[in-house]
């Protein structure tokens, strides 16, 4: 564990910036069509519960990092076992969101840039960062917010104000009542982006203060859910559900069809900035957390000495992982979700916390 | 220190990356592509599907015009090839011009009536909605009676770009009276996929004639002996056009599809044949659909609100009673437009206006059973009611028209 101290602000801001992500960029829940909002809300709610999960967890413990209490909760040897696989499981899915990175300014404005040199150099910046510390990732994270809340802000009354918006388009609600919605919460929208919240256990023990943790945490994680509840539904008023779920990034080809008063139009920039503010977030907590997790398994003692193999690793990992656009997509949306997070995100959690519910019990 | 100037030499060589050198594209080695037409191929000799036509700006002469000087040689020119698909056609392209085509600019596309007619424009449009350069929200016109590529050909007077004329004649058009819908490729490509609509796309003829529209002199002369204007909205039934519908029962989809900014209507007063015009100011149309006894029924409902542009009679403006009746007329002559469009419509058993999406989202369950056969049974017997109610609420500057006097002498 690094010397450092990150206030309650910065955690607030991580979270929301952590969750708008990439999920914002992609279509999320869009098997589900025009009830895509309503699958993620009801998400957030199991969002919310998981993110309890993880703050007990860290209640238990709140001095040292999850790599540390495996072993008090489990044992030595299981513990160790468990803290490597979590080290991997952060180390693939930062490699997995620098490669869907690449390939969204690959597919979209750098069609004849190889993918390696956008992720290289994505790469750079977020080793570069990671060295410097979770202090000062968390104060990026603060500037950088402001830019987004202003995008988000602008984007909005500008998609309003040039009347694409087709209320309409979200009807009608629950046209095959809710089982497929549930189905959808439970395969997909659950874990991405929701589930992924696991990485916060590594950021937790950095906190100055545990006040307020919980109250912040779930407001934010609320906060978030509701955005990107907003965000679909937004795009299937303005697109319909027919090209929202047709096209690669709906939010993309919304503020494409933005055309008021003949020159306020053509506003990709604005789906670019946010992709690489909210990829870069995301990228760089989950490296952050494969980083940290490694020094303290591994009782090394200065964290930035293994930022730089770690990002040859990513880089690398990135570049092999899927051969194509849409392999990444289908493993991302379809496979992973069962195979990988679910026992990562809820089942190792919650087998955690009863037993060290259990054992706290006894100790006291 | 070592590390600090490691770091910012790495930072400064970054620079030299990220300026976007990788693909760059010189300004003079681009041709702007302002249209695209697509043709379907004729000629034996000539193998393929699709002629596709290019449009490109030549930019020296757009400026050199606007000056005043200039105009030795044309503000456009046209390219044509030949292939199977939209794609190979374009890039063959590359064979005849000197310069990359860029197509951001593109805002225009036209496809040719046969085309439209014989295949269909499902096909067409995929190469142009998938490519990261073209915008979805480039305008299609469909040419009427026409090729595309003549429409492309043809120079215009005052916007010296014909696909910028193409594009203002119906923003202008949708905007004072109607009868043209702005669609983009985005519009086209969600009522194609949208089940209970129909797309509708504006059609553009060739005025005079084509060989000297495309000529420089066309534009030298005061009266162009070649120009395009909008004509009629083309009907469309799974992907393909079916129908033209043109005047007022083209005017009345605009009604129904609530495209209708302003506009004027004329009405019979009495004896006298059209003649009071309503100025319409402003307008708005509601479609609902419910279900009666398990079958649909739609109601339209326009809310007009106008002035009084024109008299040719004697008529007493200032009384209220009159305006009463004046506007009853006026109802009546809009609700007989818009029964005009849905009748033809019906005829051509394509719903355009989206009434079975209208149902869909108001009786999803009910909707399942009418979805398979909407278009040929359902919507040909839908009960359509249609109510509008118009407001004349001022007279312009006069009472009574001059002719009453006249009249009374």
């Amino acid at each position: 564990m690094e010397k450092a101290k990150i206030s309650i602000t910065q955690l607030f801001v991580l979270i929301l910036l952590f969750e708008q992500g990439d999920s914002m960029l992609l279509p999320l829940a869009m098997e589900v069509k025009q009830d895509s909002w309503i699958s993620i809300l009801l998400s957030t709610i199991g969002g919310v519960l998981l993110f309890l999960v993880y703050y007990r967890l860290y209640r238990y413990f709140p001095n040292v990092l999850p790599t540390d209490y495996f072993q008090k909760i489990v044992g030595k040897v299981l513990g160790k076992g468990l803290a490597f696989l979590y080290i991997l499981y952060f180390v693939y899915f930062s490699a997995r969101l620098l490669r869907s990175f690449g390939e969204i300014l690959g597919i979209f404005v750098y069609p004849f840039t190889p993918l390696i040199f956008i992720n290289i150099f994505m790469v750079i910046v977020v080793v570069y960062t990671v060295r410097k510390g979770i202090e000062v990732l968390s104060r990026t994270a603060e500037l950088l917010f402001i830019v987004l809340l202003f995008l988000s802000v602008t984007g909005l009354i500008l998609v309003s104000s040039s009347g694409l918006i087709n209320i309409h388009n979200l009807t009608p609600v629950l046209e095959n009542g809710i089982s497929p919605i549930l189905k959808n919460v439970f395969t997909e929208t659950l874990y991405i982006p929701f589930g992924e919240l696991i990485v916060f256990t590594m950021i937790f023990p950095y906190l100055n203060s545990s006040k307020k943790v919980k109250s912040i945490g779930v407001v934010s994680v609320i906060l978030s859910g509701m955005n990107l509840a907003f965000g679909a539904a937004l795009n299937i008023g303005v697109l319909g559900t027919h090209l929202a779920s047709r096209y690669q990034f709906p939010l993309l080809t919304t503020m494409q069809s933005i055309q008021i008063l003949q020159f306020l139009e053509r506003l990709d920039v604005y789906f670019l900035i946010a992709l690489i503010i909210g990829c870069f977030f995301k990228i760089a907590l989950f490296f952050y957390a494969a980083v940290i997790g490694i020094s303290d398994l591994f009782k090394i003692r200065e964290p930035s000495q293994v930022s730089y193999p770690l990002g040859f690793v990513v880089l690398f990992l990135s570049i092999q992982m899927a051969s194509s656009y849409s392999e990444q997509l289908q493993e991302e949306l379809k496979i992973l979700p069962l195979a990988i997070q679910l026992p990562f995100q809820v089942i190792i959690p919650i087998l955690l916390l009863i037993i060290a519910f259990f054992k706290n019990k006894k100790n006291h | 220190m070592k590390c600090k100037t490691f770091f910012l030499s790495l930072m400064i060589s970054s620079i030299l990356f990220i300026t976007g050198c990788w693909s760059q594209k010189e300004l003079n080695d681009l041709a702007i592509v302002s249209a695209f037409a697509i043709d379907k191929n004729e000629s034996e000799k000539n193998k393929g599907r699709y002629e596709v036509t290019l449009q490109v700006i030549n930019p020296g002469n757009v400026a050199g015009s606007l000056q005043g000087g200039g105009g030795q040689t044309p503000p456009i020119s046209t390219y044509t090839s030949t292939a199977n698909t939209i794609l190979i056609a374009s890039r063959e392209l590359s064979k005849k011009v000197s310069r990359k085509r860029y197509y951001a600019h593109t805002n225009l596309v036209v496809i040719s009536e046969k085309l439209a007619r014989e295949e269909g424009i499902t096909r067409v449009l995929d190469a142009i909605e998938r490519s990261p350069e073209f915008r979805t929200t480039a305008q299609i016109v469909i040419a009427h009676n026409a090729k595309a590529a003549d429409i492309v050909k043809i120079l215009t007077p005052i916007d010296k770009i014909s696909s910028n004329d193409v594009i203002k004649t119906i923003k202008f058009t949708e905007d004072i009276w109607g009868e043209v819908v702005k669609v983009n490729l985005q519009d086209v490509i969600r009522a194609l996929v949208t089940p209970g609509k129909e797309p509708v796309i504006t059609g553009f003829r060739i005025l005079g004639s084509k060989d000297k529209g495309s000529k420089l002199e066309n534009i030298q002369d005061t009266k162009p002996s070649g120009n395009i204007d909008a004509n009629g909205i083309a009907i469309f039934k799974e992907g393909k056009l079916i129908g033209w519908f043109h005047n007022k029962t083209s005017r009345g989809v605009s009604w129904i599809l609530n495209k209708i900014k302003t506009t004027a209507v004329a009405v019979d007063w009495e004896e006298e044949k059209e003649a009071i015009v309503y100025n319409v100011i402003r307008q708005k149309t509601k479609v609902k659909a419910d279900m009666e006894k398990g079958s649909p029924v739609i109601s339209i409902h326009t809310e007009v609100e106008g002035d009084i542009g024109e008299v040719n009679t004697s008529i007493k403006l200032s009384d209220r009673d009159t305006l009463f009746k004046i506007e009853k007329s006026f109802e009546k002559e809009i609700k007989e437009e818009i029964k005009q469009a849905v009748k033809q419509a019906k005829k051509n058993q394509s719903d355009i206006f989206g009434f079975g999406e209208k149902v869909y989202r108001a009786n999803p369950t009910e909707w399942k059973n009418l979805e398979q056969d909407w278009n040929e049974v359902h919507f040909p017997k839908a009960k359509i009611r249609v109510s509008v109610e118009a407001f004349v609420r001022r007279t312009g500057l006069t009472k009574e028209s001059y002719i009453s006097d006249l009249e009374n002498k």
